[in-house]
């Protein structure tokens, strides 16, 4: 159940994860599952990571080139556009408003 | 322009890789003049010039029947009926001339006391008429053993009527045949002048016949409306 | 299946989705790194092929391919008698620009005659049919000159549109090679095998860039791989915007075709 429940939320705020991380510079989508997994979000799997980057690709949010890497094949990086930071500011406000009340509410739960 | 030369061009390709029916095509004016040769001249002379007849008119026969199927999609690439019948007259033409010439120095090497000129102005009657003859036979008989049947017909009557005759002026290669006389037997210019007339005549009359069978058979059917694309 | 095989099921999956050439592209190659670098095996790192090429085409917008344009062909009302024997009642077919139409039905119903009708080659009793741009037309055999190499077919096709030698060769050759045959070799059009032959024959209809291509069974003597690039090739075509029209009696390639009409008696008129 833990697998299928965090599978839930984690479509509901992959794109803002994947944002977030794209703030601080481009990146590519192995490096950003690792760096995923590494912060502690678990596991993503490229069927679930890629289809959400081409969707912020095709809305504008972020930017794609492909470029040869220091080691290793060519890679498709993205960048973050300015629509893509104004929507992280937007979507992660929105978040922090959403987790704080249901932290609080399932804290008193799990406290109590 | 173009386009004509292309089709000529195909067409003599086409031709050219059919060695076997042209060396065959070859032996018929060949024979018959071997046959002749040592009897009498003028007599070897008609068979030679209606070998020539027979070999282009039958070339022309096979050309037509094989694009049977290919030039109505030729007409859809972009070609005009015009296109099809007169480049590959021309094709004709050109491989009748390339048949007429060896066949003209035999008769140089071979035979004294002739009119050349004459000999030559036949050959070309002969080659002129014959590509749109076996041309117009090809577009009107479906397959090509009826049409080399009927050609063998007219060659054969053609052999046999007397040139005097009223009804041989009737048969498309008379004018060679006039022409030859005057050459071989040193008759009045008027053989000459009538020959060079009726091969004129029936060369004009047959390209007019071939285009009218193109035009109908090529035609735009009339069920059928082209749109350009805005 | 291993990571090539799964990458080439996926490509063709998407293909298959009319997802775009260039974004197909794109995305199978970034698969690709992904593998190579994370490693893993594609079923459990991407799941399905099929389900993966879903994903992607819901991400990136319903399929991109062209939608129908305007009409190219309208036939309507196609009546065609032989002597007493009706062939072709009332028959009826509309296709778009970006389009491929079937023609099916029984031996005998017809279908070869509707489509000489629709290239103008046959009068029909009855009916009219309108065509925009350009016609193409490959017949069931025939059409190819015995004595002359595919060379100088595409010369021959080319010139009628005023396209040089040159280039009309080497459009030949390159529309050729889509069939997944080599048409450079010197080999006289009576020589080729029969299904080489009718790569020949369909090389010659597409060399004009018709905007409306009819063709009559035209995988006569294909093996398995040139009847996959034939599809292949016409999906290419409608994708460019061409309006096609497939006489066949094969039905097993029907979900590839936009339109079908059956020609079959008692049942006719077009359906989607």
């Amino acid at each position: 159940m833990d697998s299928d429940r965090r599978g839930q939320w984690l479509r509901g705020v992959l794109d803002l994860c994947v944002l977030a991380l794209l703030r601080d510079g481009e990146s590519y989508g192995y490096q950003l599952a690792q760096s995923l997994d590494a912060v502690g979000v678990g596991p993503i799997q490229g069927g679930t990571l890629y289809p959400v980057l081409l969707r912020l690709q095709r809305t504008g949010l972020v930017t794609a080139r492909w470029r040869e890497g220091d080691s290793g094949p060519a890679r498709k990086y993205y960048q973050l556009t300015d629509d893509g930071r104004a929507a992280l500011r937007h979507g992660g406000n929105a978040w922090l408003a959403f987790v704080a009340p249901v932290t609080s509410i399932v804290t008193k739960g799990v406290d109590g | 322009m173009n386009r004509l030369v292309t089709v000529a061009e195909m067409t003599l390709r086409e031709l050219a890789r059919r060695r076997g029916v042209i060396l065959l095509l070859l032996l018929m004016p060949l024979t018959f003049w071997l046959i002749r040769r040592d009897s009498y001249v003028g007599q070897s002379v008609r068979a030679l010039l209606l070998g020539i007849s027979w070999a282009v008119s039958t070339a022309a026969l096979f050309a037509t029947s094989a694009a049977r199927e290919l030039e109505p999609r030729l007409r859809l690439a972009g070609y005009r009926p015009h296109h099809l019948y007169i480049g590959r007259m021309l094709g004709l033409w050109a491989l009748g001339l390339a048949i007429a010439v060896p066949f003209f120095l035999l008769t140089v090497v071979d035979a004294n006391n002739l009119r050349y000129g004459g000999i030559a102005v036949a050959m070309l009657c002969c080659v002129a008429v014959a590509a749109p003859f076996g041309m117009l036979i090809g577009a009107l008989l479906p397959r090509e053993l009826e049409g080399t049947l009927l050609l063998l017909t007219v060659v054969a009557m053609q052999m046999l009527l007397d040139p005097a005759d009223a009804g041989a002026k009737l048969t498309p290669f008379w004018s060679s045949r006039e022409i030859a006389t005057w050459a071989v037997d040193h008759t009045d210019d008027g053989y000459l002048t009538r020959g060079f007339l009726h091969g004129m005549v029936v060369t004009v009359l047959l390209i007019v016949t071939v285009a009218g069978v193109f035009a109908v058979r090529l035609r735009r059917r009339r069920h059928l409306h082209h749109v350009p694309i805005a | 299946m291993n990571t090539d095989d799964w990458l080439r099921a996926f490509a063709a999956e998407l293909y298959q989705r009319r997802v775009g050439r260039d974004a197909a592209r794109h995305v199978v190659a970034e698969a690709a790194t992904h593998l190579r670098e994370g490693g893993g095996d594609p079923w459990l790192v991407f799941g399905s092929p099929q389900a993966y090429a879903a994903a992607i085409v819901e991400s990136i917008g319903t399929a991109p391919g062209p939608r129908p344009g305007p009409v190219r062909l309208h036939a309507r009302g196609i009546t065609k008698r032989y002597g007493r024997q009706v062939v072709l009642r009332d028959a009826s077919l509309t296709v778009r620009a970006g389009q491929i139409a079937a023609v099916v039905g029984a031996n005998g119903c017809g279908k070869s005659t509707f489509l000489r009708i629709c290239a103008g080659l046959v009068s029909p009793d009855a009916g009219e049919v309108t065509v925009s741009g350009r016609l193409g037309y490959c017949p069931q055999q025939g059409g190819t000159a015995d004595f002359l190499l595919p060379d100088e077919h595409f010369v021959l096709v080319g010139a009628a549109q005023g396209v040089p030698r040159g280039p009309a060769r080497r459009a030949g050759r390159a529309a050729a090679r889509d069939l997944g045959w080599d048409a450079e070799s010197a080999v006289l059009a009576r020589h080729l095998s029969g299904g080489t032959r009718q790569k020949l024959n369909l090389t010659m209809s597409t060399l004009t860039q018709p905007d409306v291509l009819l063709l009559d069974e035209p995988y006569q003597g294909f093996d398995q791989g040139s009847y996959v690039n034939l599809w292949d090739q016409l999906t290419r075509l409608r994708d460019e915007g061409r309006a096609i029209v497939v006489v066949t009696h094969l039905l097993n390639q029907l979900d590839r075709v936009d339109l079908v009409l059956d020609l079959t008696p008692a049942h006719q008129g077009g359906r989607s």
